[in-house]
């Protein structure tokens, strides 16, 4: 696998912008891990292993706020959640018949908002059979720099200003944006993040805590249904 | 806070995490990339990270909480003005809004 041109292929897509737009919030992470106390291993776990930076920073506080280990596992179901989607649908996209379940369930690992956008901004021009290994190219790359920028971040947040600290932190956000209105061909995909959004906003002041996911899904199953003929006349 | 505890939390954290991915991937098993469900669930994920996006700009926090409200909105119109006044240019506009947030933060 790690040899075929496919993944090869996914590796180069990820270098460059979505490596920087998640390599400088993990950066950031990883500068905010030195200043709260953490250990630099303790650093290199949390990317290795969770690869979820609003959960990781999720944790962090909760520890920092002094949460138990079943508060610190709801909080972080909880913020992450939004994968189980994204999961769900990226799956059919790059599985196929060569591709055991093991493997299917190890490479869910690499699914992150970064990986989701870029992975559906190509899929259509990928042949099937490559789609997998293209996947663990782009996703596996993307997770690897995630790690490498959380230690660089860690060691080098005394030689960094705040303020550059801060822009770091802006980059992925503006990064998600402008990928979401690049995607923005189909009228449900315009409604259902017009939706997101405002619905997001309004809800926060009832239920912050699960005002991401009812939201999306409130706007999602909307979008969807006023303009599931349009798919149909593709 | 002890070093055991912190490690015990990444794990929490970890299966946190993986346990949305994994039942993601046992969810999609039945799933084909033609069904009504597939655009459905599509349609759900864009509107999850439209709703991260807004809530990120607009109710942030940790480090960007610290900064003003003015900063973060006027910085995302940024971006978007360059992106689509420069041919679609994701890095110009995702580099130009962070250098201009960075500065607001430091000026304003």
């Amino acid at each position: 696998m790690f040899s075929s041109q496919p993944f090869k292929d996914g590796v180069k897509h990820a270098i460059g912008v979505p490596a920087l737009g998640l390599g400088s919030s993990m950066f950031a992470f990883g500068a905010f891990l030195n200043s709260a106390g953490f250990d630099i291993f303790q650093s290199f776990c949390s990317t290795f292993f969770t690869f979820a930076l609003p959960g990781q920073f999720v944790m962090a506080e909760t520890i920092l706020a002094g949460g138990s280990l079943l508060n610190i596992f709801l909080a972080v179901l909880l913020t992450n959640g939004r994968l189980y989607p994204m999961t769900v649908n990226i799956t059919p996209v790059i599985r196929n018949q060569n591709v055991s379940k093991w493997k299917q369930y190890l490479t869910s690992h690499f699914i992150a908002v970064t990986s989701w956008f870029n992975m559906f901004a190509v899929h259509q021009n990928i042949k099937q059979e490559d789609k997998f290994d293209y996947f663990v190219g782009l996703g596996g790359f993307l997770w690897a720099n995630s790690v490498v920028c959380t230690i660089a971040g860690y060691l080098f947040s005394n030689v960094v200003s705040h303020e550059i600290l801060v822009g770091m932190v802006f980059i992925n956000p503006m990064y998600f944006l402008i990928m979401t209105v690049s995607n923005l061909k189909e009228k449900m995909m315009i409604c259902s993040v017009l939706l997101g959004a405002s619905l997001s906003i309004i809800l926060n002041s009832f239920i912050p805590g699960w005002s991401v996911l009812v939201a999306g899904i409130l706007a999602g199953s909307i979008g969807y249904i006023l303009f599931k003929k349009e798919i149909v006349h593709e | 806070m002890s070093s055991q505890f912190i490690y015990l939390s990444i794990l929490a954290a970890s299966l946190g995490t993986y346990f949305c991915r994994a039942f993601g991937v046992y969810s999609a098993r039945n799933i084909s990339t033609d069904s009504p469900v597939f655009h459905w669930i599509k349609c759900v994920s864009i509107g999850v990270i439209s709703a991260v996006i807004a809530r990120i700009i607009l109710f942030p926090e940790g480090i960007l909480g610290e900064a003003t409200s003015f900063s973060r909105i006027s910085c995302t119109i940024i971006a978007l003005v360059i992106y689509f006044s420069f041919k679609k240019n994701v890095l110009l506009a995702v580099i130009v809004s962070a250098i201009s947030f960075a500065l607001v933060n430091h000026y304003i």
